[in-house]
């Protein structure tokens, strides 16, 4: 690949080794969590999956809170129709010409692209050998809605995960971001969120995803004069829909 | 490397100091960050706060105890992932790896998110030198890249800047004049870069920590140039101090629960970024092509010393910058390399060479603020103590001496203070002799070296008419009474 320039890894390796008078081999006194059972890190997340499930509305509550205090609009839609009135809603209040979204189940409960289109709107979904992408530039949408893979309560975030049809720019282009979220995705903490993709990683290797990002409220910055600008490269306004219903 | 001005500490601050608008502007600025900090931490519980510290300490000494079998690991993981590891023992090496990556894939246009160490590395004038143009997309960097200045702030490196001199900026070099409110110009940037965010077709991220265990960069930032730079472009490279690895993705849960709690008082930033590695033929986009260098430039000296090892623990946050003294006087310029502030005296010292760097382990009250303000609790005001005795005394990996005078002063001090008696004579004739130049109870100018040199920058506090043992057998004897 890229041949004959940095030093190889195993000289490099052991030039560390050398600075800590250290012999090769693993830790002499081992990290409780790296020597870790497999079968115990899956009993752990079975029991935080039991836990979850047994406190869903108090972190459901919890996400709302924090999300909103991270930048979120939030809205607890009481049903499908609810949940699409909002969208509707709030893509005639933008006046929104081009609407992009990922290819996701969560479309099939949430239906939108028949109200989106009553407005005179195009939907697009960002999709390979998808026809209707055509030669639209996502970077010309003026909003961006997708599922997510889990909601922290802790943080009030949404995680999404790399999977056929969710593009990574869907929620990052568009000045406006919809992320829409079922109360079964919620956690309670960033606890819950890493050992469960630890699990994955342990399980699938690579095959758990190429990444994985956390989305916390509108892009945001204060490098000028320490002011706060909400809207830098990613969009200025986020919209979480929680679908809060059917629990 | 880029360039080093650590010498020209002196010079540098007494500018600073003569500043009047920088010198109220920054009291300000670092206010608003340090109180964030606080409220973040009231809001946690400072019982909460304090456990996480402890976590976070525990987790990195364990990593750097051990730093050779996780970067093992960490290497193995990356390449299992789909990407290319590569190791650079200088900036001279990382630099010469980048520029392959670029040359050979014929990459034109690179899209930098924050790194460090690509400021230690003086990568930008190398891409410029090799035909691809480098383009910092955080607000920050932009804003100095565009004054052809380096970092004032590891977090907020154009912070010295008012909006007036970034509105002209602006107009003089991307046509965007009369920019009147911060917003505006905000917006500006926004538009000149994001042309630049959907065309790289090179994406240069640093990395906030490795993940050994899965192989994974994370990053943690608030305006989205980092999901550009790690979505968009063909090619992502990823360049990283050796210091950053922490064994498990379970970890990750204390630094994000710390890094931006310290820095900014948030929970969390907007984005964290996890990246694995290349895409995957199931993803719908990303780089086809993901390189991860790590980089030591000198790091490997302050792990072989056990008493700055801990140095290295450092999560730069930019906490012990906010809460210093000396650093919210004279500024990130003035420490004259990449790392400013009272983590940047014990590191850029080791990393460029104590003997040029004297006076940064000196720029310190030793008040132990930034100690109590690091979220890894790193002991800086004693690292600070030792690399002041491996100055005057000279260390495995430096020959500095002590002056003359600093030897027979600190030798002189000895004797006097193991005999009352000639601490008592002393007294006696330092009275004698201060009478000249004191005023009031401070002495604020002696007229010869090596005197002079000591009261030009400070005033020396004089000696009491009555010493505190006289006045103890006074009391002593008034009360007996």
């Amino acid at each position: 690949m890229i041949e004959g320039v940095g030093t190889p890894s195993e000289q490099f390796i052991a030039s560390v080794r050398e600075a800590l008078g250290r012999k090769a081999g693993p830790p002499e006194r081992p990290y409780a969590r790296m020597v870790e059972e497999r079968a115990s890190v899956e009993e752990r997340a079975e029991a935080t999956m039991e836990r979850l499930s047994a406190n869903r509305r108090a972190n459901v509550d919890e996400l709302a809170r924090v999300a909103s205090l991270r930048g979120w609009v939030v809205h607890r839609a009481e049903g499908v129709e609810d949940a699409v009135g909002y969208v509707y809603q709030l893509a005639q209040k933008l006046e929104t010409r081009r609407v992009v979204r990922s290819v996701e189940d969560v479309f099939g409960d949430v239906p939108l692209d028949d109200a989106l289109t009553s407005l005179g709107a195009t939907v697009h979904v960002m999709a390979r050998g998808d026809e209707s992408a055509g030669s639209f530039d996502p970077a010309d949408a003026d909003l961006g809605v997708t599922g997510v893979d889990y909601a922290i309560a802790e943080t009030g975030t949404a995680v999404i995960l790399p999977r056929r049809g969710v593009s990574r720019v869907t929620s990052l282009l568009p000045p406006v971001h919809v992320a829409l979220v079922k109360p079964s995705q919620t956690l309670e903490g960033l606890d819950d969120l890493y050992l469960l993709r630890r699990l994955a990683y342990l399980r699938d290797g690579v095959d758990a995803g190429s990444y994985m990002n956390f989305i916390t409220g509108p892009s945001r910055t204060a490098d000028i004069e320490q002011t706060l600008v909400i809207g830098a490269h990613g969009p200025r306004e986020t919209h979480m829909v929680i679908l809060d219903w059917g629990l | 490397m880029s360039e080093v001005k650590t010498q020209e500490f002196r010079r540098a601050s007494a500018k600073v100091l003569a500043n009047a608008k920088l010198q109220s502007y920054l009291g300000r600025s670092m206010g608003t960050f340090d109180g964030a900090r606080a409220e973040a931490i009231e809001e946690i519980s400072p019982e909460r706060w304090e456990e996480l510290r402890q976590q976070g300490r525990e987790i990195k000494r364990h990593t750097l105890d051990n730093l050779d079998y996780y970067l093992e690991m960490l290497q193995e993981r990356v390449t299992a992932n789909g990407g290319h590891v590569h190791f650079a023992k200088d900036a001279a090496e990382a630099r010469a790896i980048v520029g392959q990556i670029a040359q050979t894939r014929g990459l034109k246009l690179a899209i930098k998110s924050k790194s460090m160490v690509s400021e230690e590395m003086g990568l930008n004038p190398f891409l410029e030198s090799i035909g691809t143009e480098p383009v910092e997309t955080d607000l920050g960097e932009y804003i100095i890249q565009l004054a052809e200045e380096t970092p004032f702030h590891i977090i907020a490196p154009a912070m010295h800047k008012s909006k007036e001199e970034v509105s002209e900026l602006f107009g003089e070099k991307i046509g965007r004049p009369n920019l009147q409110d911060i917003e505006a110009m905000a917006g500006a940037a926004r538009e000149v870069l994001r042309e630049k965010l959907v065309s790289a077709d090179m994406g240069i991220t640093g990395a906030n920590f490795l993940v050994a265990e899965t192989g994974t960069v994370t990053l943690i930032t608030n305006e989205g140039n980092g999901r550009f730079c790690t979505s968009v472009p063909r090619v992502l490279v990823s360049i990283t101090g050796m210091e950053k690895v922490v064994p498990s993705m379970e970890d990750l849960a204390t630094f994000i629960r710390l890094l931006p709690r310290a820095a900014t008082g948030q929970r969390i930033s907007s984005y964290v970024t996890h990246v694995y590695g290349p895409k995957r033929p199931e993803d719908e986009d990303g780089p086809e092509e993901y390189h991860l260098i790590i980089v030591d430039n000198g790091r490997s000296k302050l792990l072989a010393d056990p008493d700055l090892r801990e140095a290295l623990y450092c999560i730069r946050c930019g906490a012990c910058l906010n809460t210093c003294p000396v650093y919210r006087k004279v500024g990130g310029h003035s420490y004259g390399w990449v790392y400013p502030g009272p983590i940047g005296a014990v590191v850029s010292p080791v990393l460029v060479g104590l003997e040029r760097s004297k006076d940064l382990p000196n720029a310190s009250s030793l008040c132990g603020a930034c100690k109590d303000v690091c979220p890894i609790k790193i002991n800086i005001p004693h690292m600070l103590l030792k690399l002041r005795s491996q100055i005057s005394e000279g260390s495995p990996t430096s020959s500095t001496k002590a002056s003359f005078v600093d030897r027979i002063t600190s030798k002189g001090y000895r004797r006097l203070m193991s005999s009352p008696r000639l601490l008592g004579m002393a007294r006696t004739l330092g009275l004698l002799a201060q009478w000249p130049f004191s005023r009031g109870s401070f002495i604020r100018r002696m007229p010869i070296p090596p005197f002079s040199r000591w009261t030009r920058t400070r005033d020396m506090p004089a000696l009491a008419p009555k010493s505190f043992r006289q006045v103890w057998k006074e009391r002593l004897e008034e009360e007996g009474r």
